[in-house]
């Protein structure tokens, strides 16, 4: 690939990459969160236009226009989620895209043979009539991978492949990927566990903020050189002043608590007046945490305990009596009710406190003065309380939400991707409330994929991998260390235990 | 990036002020209904004698009765973005069994109530089925609409009930001024449900539902009990709407909620500018509805048009508000 560029509203996501890939090598691609390595194989695997830029295949320019064309000329692409269907039978899904037929009725038996043959290469022999959803997910992923083999798939992308894995089913993985490369297939691997690359990747090309920064072999490569290189300067852009705060009691304490498949274990606990950024990579299980500990998800085990001055005091997640509040990573989905109004989007989690026992309906004088105190506060551009937030900015929809919560005064903020997708100046202002709240006394725990960011506001770190709380790390950590716990490396070079 | 995330990404947008379009389009919608309703009365009072006297208006309403008061009912399930097709269905069982307990020698003030149960029951189970158990409106309504709809038939043996007590007939049909009771128990209700669906905690929480559960559970609705009053309301008031018919039927038969009526309940709520799709409507706006739809009734009758030929206007009317809705939401 030559020259790509890829821009999408308000971010450049890829600068003018370019790279080479060779028949029965496997190049590792790496890059931390937002680098570009997902933009750049969906160009490739026809899912995304590039807005600059060549693909050459042998070479030769070749356009891709879609996945299916991609799949024409022998792309294949193993997604991190799983493109399955989940009713259909394991036959069904491996000859999805292009059933051998006969005499325009599908011809089962040629499929069936094509599709244990297959398989057989990759050393499988399932019942082909078993259905998808009753696999697990590292069977699934070999199906996936039949599939390529199918379609005599000259280039096969893997994106995160072992994200869901036993490491039995990983070492699998690997042997699989071995054959392949030995069969003369080019494999992709985008990765930011940096212990796969070095155990099946040849060469490695590393991304960082949408440019390519280093392209060599693995063996010459270092771990730490790695990193270095996915982060480049050890520098924190700073996003904002930030100021030492005096830490107050403790607030919230979570023992144990676990959801299956999901959290394992997580110990830890957080005080008034403080901001702790929950930092992890994609898949890490930040967002589950989250929705663990406000009740969306059922936990399998442990507990919350909340201390509001009395002592700690187990709280169930669902209750009312949780003084938290979330705010979702996407609040067009989950967060806002788009076609209503600002009033009625800022008092929906705090209705109670509208109506009086003498009188069962809302008070619309107090619902009205609160929506227009909190826009006020939070400085929410619009044309009154009453105009449909579908309408208003990113900036503006995101301080809706957070002045809902605030109007039921939670003591703990959790705040998921809460700058994304805004400007300059809304992430500002983002940013100066949240030290605002942590100031006033509340707790803030917020998920940011941005390092920079993230950096500049956490009072400490809680770091996850896996659905695991590794370590805790304090303010002055470097770029280096955040990034290298995140991806399963300890600070003295070896892995820790995932 | 996840591909998921890669289509997500939004733009930074300016506040805008196109967008007042979509306010002002969604109002005109609602408006449309009382506009319609309005020709249609023209209309008419060109076209039949007598149409504009009171006597006429009084008797529109009292035909609206026991159909209006289902098709509020149905519009707090269809608030939430659910469907209850067996409010019909719901009522006429509940009816047959208030009216088998009277026949029987019971007290006709023990049989409403026997009736409001029974129905409010059927809701108990639709509620259960949707909410708990998480299954599909349209699914679980249809089986409940097959099977209360079959046991009033099957209670009955295909025959009306008859032997229903005078009292009970008088004392449901008297006037209270110019209006029969159950007009005013219908503007009544109308008027109070539409009060407590704008104004109350759980009415907010069934916009809410409507509009977006998984932001509703967010912000710590309890989602499921909405969804489960939901449609135990709607069976509540289908026990109301069953007195209401026993009395001016003056028997209760497996007949009375026969297929045609849920055509009619959720035309009168669609009309009335209840969102199918859920988060809009107001009782006020589906009492309207009925009006509507029952004008439209008799106007086809009136132009000696066959009954076939009013379902077939009816369901045609049904999909056009039904596209209009769909294509402002669009925007």
């Amino acid at each position: 690939m030559v020259g790509i560029k890829k821009s999408f509203p308000g971010v450049k996501a890829l600068k003018g990459v370019s790279f080479e890939a060779y028949p029965g090598e496997s190049l590792a691609l790496i890059g931390a969160n937002g680098a570009g390595k997902s933009t750049l194989m969906n160009i490739l695997g026809g899912v995304v236009l590039a807005d600059e830029g060549v693909v050459n295949l042998d070479g030769h320019a070749t356009p891709i226009h879609s996945p299916a064309d991609a799949a024409r000329r022998g792309i294949a692409f193993v997604h991190q989620e799983l493109a399955l269907m989940p009713t259909l039978s394991i036959l069904d899904n491996m000859l999805i895209a292009a059933f051998p037929s006969r005499n325009g009725l599908i011809d089962y038996r040629q499929g069936e043979a094509l599709c244990r043959e297959a398989l057989a290469r990759l050393g499988y022999d399932f019942n082909l009539h078993t259905q998808v959803r009753d696999l697990s997910p590292g069977d699934q992923q070999i199906i996936e991978i039949a599939r390529t083999l199918l379609g005599k798939s000259r280039i096969v992308i893997f994106d995160e492949p072992t994200s869901s894995l036993t490491s039995r089913e990983r070492e699998r993985l690997f042997e699989i990927i071995r054959y392949m490369k030995s069969q003369g297939t080019t494999i992709i691997y985008i990765t930011h566990l940096l212990d796969e690359i070095f155990t099946v990747c040849e060469r490695a090309v590393i991304l960082r903020n949408g440019e390519k920064v280093a392209q060599s072999l693995v063996r010459d490569l270092t771990r730490d050189e790695v990193v270095e290189k996915m982060i480049g300067s050890q520098e924190v852009v700073s996003y904002f002043q930030h100021h030492v705060r005096e830490r107050g009691p403790l607030l919230l304490t979570v023992e144990n608590l676990q959801r299956e498949g999901y959290l394992d274990r997580i110990n830890f606990s957080v005080h008034r007046g403080e901001v702790v950024g929950l930092w992890g990579l994609l898949g890490s299980g930040r967002t589950e945490l989250f929705r663990a500990l406000m009740g969306l998800d059922q936990i399998t085990g442990g507990r919350i305990l909340i201390d509001t001055g009395r002592g700690p005091h187990p709280v169930k997640p669902r209750s009312r009596k949780n003084p938290m509040g979330l705010i979702t990573e996407d609040r067009r989905t989950d967060g806002l009710l788009l076609p209503m109004s600002i009033r009625h989007n800022l008092s929906l989690a705090n209705l109670r406190s509208f109506i009086s026992r003498l009188w069962p309906f809302i008070a619309r004088g107090r619902e009205e003065a609160a929506a227009r105190d909190y826009v006020r506060k939070l400085n929410i551009k619009s044309t009154s309380i009453e105009q449909r937030v579908a309408t208003l900015s990113g900036g503006n929809q995101q301080k809706v939400v957070v002045g809902r919560w605030l109007q039921t005064s939670p003591l703990l903020f959790l705040m998921d991707e809460p700058t994304r997708g805004l400007d300059v100046e809304a992430k500002a202002e983002l940013h100066s409330l949240i030290s605002e709240l942590a100031d006033s006394g509340a707790a803030v725990m917020f998920v940011s994929s941005d390092l920079d960011e993230i950096m500049s506001l956490s009072d400490r770190f809680l770091v996850m991998v896996r659905g695991r709380l590794v370590r805790e790390l304090p303010r002055d950590s470097t770029k280096h260390e955040l990034l290298a716990t995140a991806s399963g490396i300890s600070s003295t070079g070896g892995v820790s235990e995932p | 990036m996840k591909i998921s995330e890669v289509l997500r990404t939004e733009p930074a947008r300016p506040d805008e002020k196109t967008s007042t379009l979509n306010r002002d389009a969604t109002r005109i919608l609602r408006l449309i209904p009382v506009g319609m309703l309005f020709l249609i009365l023209v209309v008419l009072s060109a076209l039949v004698p007598y149409f504009l006297s009171v006597n006429n208006f009084v008797s529109i309403l009292m035909q609206c009765s026991s159909l209006g008061l289902m098709a509020i009912g149905l519009t707090a399930v269809l608030i939430t973005g659910g469907m209850d097709l067996s409010v019909p269905s719901l009522m006429s069982f509940s009816a047959v069994i208030g009216a088998i307990y009277m026949r029987a020698g019971g007290s006709p003030v023990v049989a409403c109530v026997i009736m409001v149960l029974v129905a409010t029951g059927g809701g108990c189970v639709n509620g259960l089925a949707v909410a708990y158990l998480r299954m599909i409106p349209f699914v679980v309504t249809l089986s409940t609409m097959a099977v209360f709809g079959g046991a009033s038939i099957w209670v009955t043996n295909g025959m009306s009930v008859t032997g229903i007590p005078r009292g009970f007939i008088t004392t449901v049909m008297h006037d209270i001024w110019i209006f029969p009771a159950p007009v005013v128990v219908l503007i009544v209700v109308a008027v109070v449900v539409h009060l407590f669906m704008t104004r109350s905690l759980f009415g907010r929480w069934l916009y809410a539902v409507g509009t977006n559960i998984r932001a509703a559970r967010v912000s710590r609705i309890p989602a499921q009990q909405v969804l489960f009053g939901s449609y135990v309301f709607s069976g509540f008031v289908a026990g109301l709407a069953a007195i209401v018919t026993t009395a001016w039927l003056g028997t209760a038969g497996g007949t009375i909620g026969s297929e045609g009526v849920v055509l009619d309940v959720v035309s009168s709520a669609v009309l009335g500018g209840v969102s199918i799709y859920g988060g809009a409507g107001t009782a006020l706006g589906a009492f309207v509805g009925t009006i509507f739809i029952k004008l439209i009734s008799n106007t086809l009758n009136f132009l000696q048009a066959s009954y076939y030929m009013t379902l077939v206007v009816k369901g045609i009317v049904i999909v056009a508000f039904v596209a209009i809705d769909s294509l402002f939401r669009r925007r």
